[in-house]
Order: structure tokens, then sequence, then C-alpha cells
């Protein structure tokens, strides 16, 4: 396990090689474990891609920094929580008991609070200079500290990053209004 | 305390109690300061799941990359060289090669009954268990298992006894664990006491007993038929 702070940084940088052999060692031991339940072949997959795609997520935002268990573990429990969600959903059988022991709660992993402003935002977010979407995204995807930021970004004051953000808040804003 | 301060500790989760009351407080009576706390909120929400769809989009190209089409002329051309190998190897040796065939088929079954998460650090035995398990610590795993199978009888301790006495190679030992299985009927663990008990049995070149355990699980309905009707005609 001494490794795992590292492979942490590299999920961190999205670094697509230490994904994909992520994605591919864990797989079919993914499969076996879903393979218990009622899901199909395609939904197995699919949930499997949305636990990768958190656990990433949580790297980023330093949720695992100090993680206490392998990374393998802490991976699995997301799977697991991930299948007992869609189990629930489709009212599926299942035995509670063995889901008795889920650690790993996702305050809001879905996406219920889409709206018609927010598919114009994505559009604008995308259209958006590289400079102020790194700003957005340090801050309210990875939930970073502006103080942490400024030193990322290398801004010399807090306060010159702050307006920054206003401005591009505001393009953002104006962005969707054209629409 | 400004409003844009207001909202920068709300998204970076730093309010403090009070702060937290007149955050609710301006959101119920200032329309403008609820207008930018909306815009903002969907910032996040339109950054998030752009970000999950990039992310989602790499994932699905590990699967489709992982699958190449090639003609089928050159699909054929490889197999009849594998062909050629295979009778090849096959006069060679003229017997099956169980040692491939366990490797290829033998993964060790995850920890799927007890996860760690950051922050706990609770010191029971079925967590020390599985830490012990999950770093490949598998002889202080087994005495771990051993413990909780003699004080409770759980069927998951003697399957993870039985697969770490597996990854240490104590195939015999590992044979007479998962076969104390009889009693546990109707456990989510069942097929895959079978499963990996036929495992130990190709590694053993045991053609017999493999065959029969493959047998049952081909009887009935599990998540390891399909696998196994695989792995039972490559040994017959």
């Amino acid at each position: 396990m001494n490794n795992q702070p590292n492979l942490i940084d590299l999920f961190k940088e999205n670094d697509k090689r230490t994904i994909q052999k992520f994605y591919n060692e864990h797989k079919n031991g993914f499969i076996l474990f879903a393979k218990r339940y009622k899901i199909t072949n395609d939904d197995i997959v699919d949930i499997y891609q949305e636990a990768i795609i958190a656990l990433i997520e949580n790297a980023k935002k330093g949720k695992i920094d100090s993680l206490q268990s392998s990374l393998s573990t802490y991976f699995f429990s997301i799977g697991k929580f991930m299948i007992f969600q869609k189990l629930k959903k489709e009212k599926s059988k299942f035995s509670l008991k063995d889901f008795s022991n889920l650690e790993y709660i996702d305050e809001n992993y879905t996406e219920e609070n889409f709206n018609n402003q927010v598919a114009l935002l994505q559009l604008g977010l995308q259209k958006m200079g590289e400079k102020c979407r790194k700003i957005l995204e340090f801050f309210y995807y990875q939930e970073k500290k502006m103080d942490e930021i400024k030193e990322l970004l290398g801004y010399d004051s807090k306060d010159v990053l702050k307006s920054q953000k206003s401005r591009c808040l505001k393009q953002l804003k104006d962005s969707i209004k054209e629409n | 305390m400004d409003t844009k301060t207001l909202l920068e500790k709300y998204f970076d989760g730093s309010l403090s109690k009070d702060e937290k009351i007149d955050f609710e407080r301006l959101l119920a009576e200032d329309s403008s300061f609820r207008d930018e706390f909306e815009f903002e909120k969907n910032v996040k929400t339109a950054i998030t799941i752009n970000e999950r769809n990039d992310l989602k989009k790499m994932l699905q190209s590990f699967e489709t990359t992982k699958k190449p089409k090639k003609s089928f002329y050159l699909i054929y051309a490889a197999a009849s060289i594998v062909f050629f190998i295979g009778l090849f190897t096959w006069m060679n040796f003229s017997a099956t090669n169980y040692d491939t065939l366990f490797n290829e088929y033998y993964q060790t079954y995850p920890n799927t009954v007890s996860p760690t998460v950051r922050g706990t650090t609770s010191t029971d035995l079925k967590s020390n268990a599985f830490y012990a398990y999950d770093s490949g610590n598998y002889e202080e795993a087994i005495a771990l298992f051993s413990e909780i199978y003699s004080k409770n009888g759980d069927d998951f301790a003697l399957f993870y006894k039985g697969i770490s006495l597996i990854e240490l190679q104590k195939y015999d030992e590992a044979l007479a664990v998962l076969q104390k299985n009889n009693s546990l009927k109707n456990s989510t663990f069942e097929p895959y006491f079978l499963w990996y008990t036929a495992l130990i049995h190709i590694k053993l070149q045991n053609k017999n007993e493999a065959t029969l355990n493959l047998k049952l699980l081909i009887e009935s309905e599990n998540p390891l038929k399909k696998a196994a009707k695989k792995l039972l005609s490559e040994i017959e």
C-alpha cells in the first residue's frame, strides 16, 4: 500500500494511463461480485463506470487523502453502495443483510438538480477560456479554498483572484443571456 | 460580512454556526442574494455534469479499445496459427495444462464484506481480518478469519480463509477449509465455494473432482454457471 498516495495524486491529475490500469485491474472482480444480484451485464458495466467516476471525483476533492483502507477496498464500498441504490430503485428482491455495513454514503451523486439554466451553463462553460474554467473547476468542482487556488494558479493576491472569479461568473451569466 | 464572502464560505464549506444563520436569513429575505446563490449552485451542477461526462467518455473508450475490430481474414489467419501451435503443444505434452488453466481462471476474490473508509479506526475482529486480507497479509488474515469462524460460524470467514490459503499456495489446506461448506446451503457464497474448490482441484490435477464440482455449479442457476461451463469444456 506504499504507493497509494501516489495513485491518488495521479487520479487527481486525471492521468489516463493510471485510470485505465485501475479500471482494467478491478473490472473482473467487480463483475464477479455484481453478478450475485439480478443485474444485466450492460448495467453492471454502467454501474462500474459510475463507481470509478465517483472514486476519481472523491480523490480530486481531497476526500480520500487520509484513507485508512486500501484503495481497492474503498472502491468496492462505492461500487457496493451503487449496486444497492440500483436494486432499491428497481425494487428488486435482495437480502438486506448483504448491505448491512455500507459505509460509503454520497451526499448528492444523482443529478436531480438539473434544469434549463444548468443545460445552458454546460454549453457556456465549454466555450470559456482555460483560465476561467480552471478557477471555476477548482472552486466549485474540486471544492478547494481560495487560498489554495491562489497558490495553484500563481496569483499574487487573493483579491486579484477573487475579482477574476467574479469576472468569470459574470461572463458566464452574460453567455446564457444571449441564448 | 459581505454577501460575496458568505457565498464563498458556503461553497468551500467553511460557514460557522452564526454565519449559517445569517446565510439562511439572507436567503429568505433578500431576493437578489437568492438569485445569486441559485446561479452559483447551477454553475456547480453544470461543471460537475461536464466533468463526469468527460470521464465517462474516457472510461467508455477503454471498453472499445479492449476489443479492437480486426478484419475476419486476420482473425482466421490468427486462429489457424493458434490452432497449429495448439496442435503442436498437444502432440508434445498430450495433456491439459492444468497450471495454465488455473492461472487463467483464478483471481483473488475482492473484499466485499467489510470496507474500511477514511476516519474509521475501528478495531473489531472483522475489520482487522479484512484489513490484513486487503493488505496481502494472508497469514494474519487466516488466523483472524479462523477466530471469527470458530466464534460465530460465519460463512464469509470460512470463505476468505480459504482464499487466503490459496494465495499462500497451501492448496490442500484450502481445500479442507472450503469443503466444510456442506452445512452452509443457501449462503450467497455457496457457488463461490464450489468455484474455488474446482479451481484448486485443477491446480492439483484432480480432474474427476474438478469435473464434479463444476457440474454441480452448472446444475443450478447462479452467476458462475457460464464460466463453469467454459472451464469444464476445457478440461474434458
